[in-house]
């Protein structure tokens, strides 16, 4: 009897395991598809370091919607706990994990990742979540290596995956508006001539830790700190950090280069070791950098001080022939002044573009409602107190663009706009390998004791 | 008998100076507080005058229980008022009736100010007060009148 058709189709075992695979890519891809087409915007984050600075964005990024924590890593249950609980407060469901490795294997659905480890492992944090298929938010410095850095600039290129790095300085509305508008459009400041940096900040204790939470030094030395104090004093080491002028120069280093929109070409440093004794970064550093522009060389000073918070906190200032601009993310130290030999800046108040000299944040208290505004009064004659070296005193104006929020947070939003809306990144891994360059060369200028150049090709991958 | 000297009053010219000196003082300060109010940017307009003058109302009505139209009375009739009465001081017209209208007005101020809780400005005025009173104490060796008092 000849064999009657089957009414079902053959189902070979190649065929089951084709269709098995097919079943089983589907799953996995599943939250991405129900994502498109319920039109979700909901990003999948995990954060590896959850320690000071991973808190700081922890805190921040809470405050953007449509973020969900779905991991948090750190080699410390300490801070892996603080983490997972401050985001059970808020509802999110934040597996904890030790290793990097076992959370990227283990929550494949991430879309994003933030690093905020200490320095010298950004690299190998950073280049694994990108090859895993993640958008890398990381924390500055990059890297406390120029090759760690260039390697993190060449992953991202190779995986086509984005990364940001956390100079968060670059999605200040402040600073935005004092670039964009005030500097480049106004030309408020005529021709920048000069600049200054600095972040003078007072003596600290070094970091502690409960005696009872403190790690097996098995457990330090497999992920390559040498005991308990450098874990939780990694800044001040050199095989883990670039010291001050990394931690608290990269940032305004780094605000340099963007405000001027160039690199520079040389460095002259001179710092030391001088006060902490269980340290080996140099506690104070002053730098000169030399940098080539459209309209001239800029001639820039930075200081980093950490003994002493006198001298007016931390500030950057761009000063030019027509004006000078004193710009902080503290608004306190926040200034714009004018040279008496400017064009008129009244149009530029008209436009909106800054305020009245005496207005807004750091103005004197302003006359109470019931009183007249008194008389200017002439003050003493100019020929008593004014030396006839001196120039016209500079008026001071305000800028009226504050931020309000938490400092982090618009550079974070800027990176979840860039993977949801393909915006473009404020912070690339091209442009903070430039100011990695710049950063880390005042170390190295430091220790020659001598002017270092740099080559165009050196902010280059 | 004693020979010590008996004790003399206080010849009658001290205390005409005196309160010549009290007088000029409080007329000055009296009619260039006046004076003031119509001054803005340099410039002295009654048109600043009643910008001057409302700016106060509101600001006292605003940070107050006073109603604005008390308020907007008293300013607006305070500048003339306090010129008028600095005049009158200073050439000497009925001068114990004016040092006691003079004091009323800056007691009607003061309250004002007490109202906004402005205590610097309530101590300011309450040592115009203290001086009025003891110009008020003198008044009886007022001369150099234009029209004196009825003694």
């Amino acid at each position: 009897m000849p064999d009657s058709p089957s009414p079902y189709p053959a189902f070979t075992r190649r065929d089951f395991l084709a269709t098995g695979a097919k079943l089983g890519a589907m799953l996995v891809a599943a939250p991405a598809f129900v994502r498109a087409a319920t039109g979700s915007q909901t990003l999948n984050v995990g954060l590896i370091g959850c320690g000071e600075q991973g808190r700081v964005l922890l805190n921040a990024a809470l405050k953007i919607p449509d973020i969900r924590f779905k991991a948090v890593c750190d080699i410390w249950g300490y801070n892996r706990t603080y983490a997972e609980r401050l985001l059970g407060k808020f509802g999110h469901e934040a597996k904890p994990f030790e290793d990097y490795r076992e959370m990227l294997a283990a929550v494949p659905d991430l879309d994003a990742v933030i690093v905020a480890t200490p320095d010298f492992v950004h690299a190998e944090h950073t280049n694994a979540a990108l090859k895993a298929g993640k958008h890398v938010y990381c924390e500055k410095l990059m890297a406390h290596t120029v090759e760690a850095a260039r390697s993190m600039v060449v992953t991202a290129r190779e995986t086509g995956k984005l990364l940001q790095i956390g100079h968060q300085r670059r999605s200040n509305p402040r600073y935005q508006h004092a670039r964009d508008r005030l500097v480049k459009e106004a030309h408020l400041l005529g021709r920048i001539n000069n600049a200054s940096g600095q972040w003078n900040r007072a003596v600290t204790e070094d970091l502690g830790y409960p005696a009872k939470y403190a790690l097996t030094e098995d457990k330090l030395n497999q992920y390559g700190y040498a005991n308990m104090h450098e874990f939780r004093n990694w800044r001040w080491f050199k095989r883990y950090a670039g010291g001050p002028i990394s931690d608290l120069g990269a940032h305004q280093i780094d605000i340099f280069n963007w405000m001027l929109g160039a690199n520079p070409s040389s460095v002259l440093a001179g710092g030391g070791v001088d006060y902490y004794k269980n340290h080996e970064w140099y506690d104070n550093a002053y730098v000169i950098y030399e940098y080539p522009t459209p309209t001239g060389i800029v001639r820039c000073t930075y200081q980093v001080l950490t003994t002493t918070s006198a001298g007016g906190g931390y500030h950057e200032y761009f000063m030019g022939d027509e004006g000078a601009l004193k710009i902080s993310e503290n608004p306190k130290y926040t200034k714009l002044y004018r040279e008496a030999r400017a064009p008129e800046w009244d149009q530029w108040v008209d436009k909106g573009l800054i305020g009245r000299p005496g207005s807004g944040e750091g103005a004197p208290a302003p006359v109470k409602p019931w009183e007249k505004p008194k008389p200017k009064l002439g003050g003493p004659s100019k020929s008593a107190t004014v030396d006839v070296r001196e120039t016209a005193e500079l008026s001071a104006w305000d800028i009226p663009v504050t931020l309000d929020k938490a400092i982090h947070q618009p550079h974070l939003e800027n990176f979840f706009d860039a993977i949801r809306k393909d915006t473009p990144l404020n912070c690339t891994g091209d442009q903070a390998f430039a100011s990695a360059v710049t950063v880390l060369k005042v170390n190295e200028a430091i220790a020659a004791r001598t002017m270092l150049t740099f080559k165009p090709t050196d902010f280059v991958v | 008998m004693s020979e010590s000297p008996a004790p003399t009053a206080p010849r009658v010219n001290e205390y005409t100076a005196a309160f010549l000196l009290l007088r000029l003082f409080l007329g000055l300060r009296t009619l260039l507080a006046g004076v003031e109010k119509f001054e803005s940017g340099g410039k002295y307009t009654f048109e600043n005058y009643y910008a001057n003058m409302t700016r106060m109302a509101s600001g006292i009505t605003g940070a107050s229980f006073m109603p604005l139209w008390m308020t907007k009375n008293f300013a607006h009739s305070l500048g003339y008022l306090l010129i008028i009465f600095g005049a009158a001081l200073l050439l000497g017209v009925k001068t114990r009736c004016t040092l006691v209208l003079t004091g009323l007005l800056y007691v009607g101020l003061s309250f004002g100010l007490m109202a906004v809780q402005e205590s610097e400005g309530v101590a300011w005025l309450a040592i115009h007060v203290g001086l009025i009173a003891g110009a008020l104490v003198l008044v009886r060796h007022n001369r150099f009148s234009v029209w004196a008092d009825k003694s």
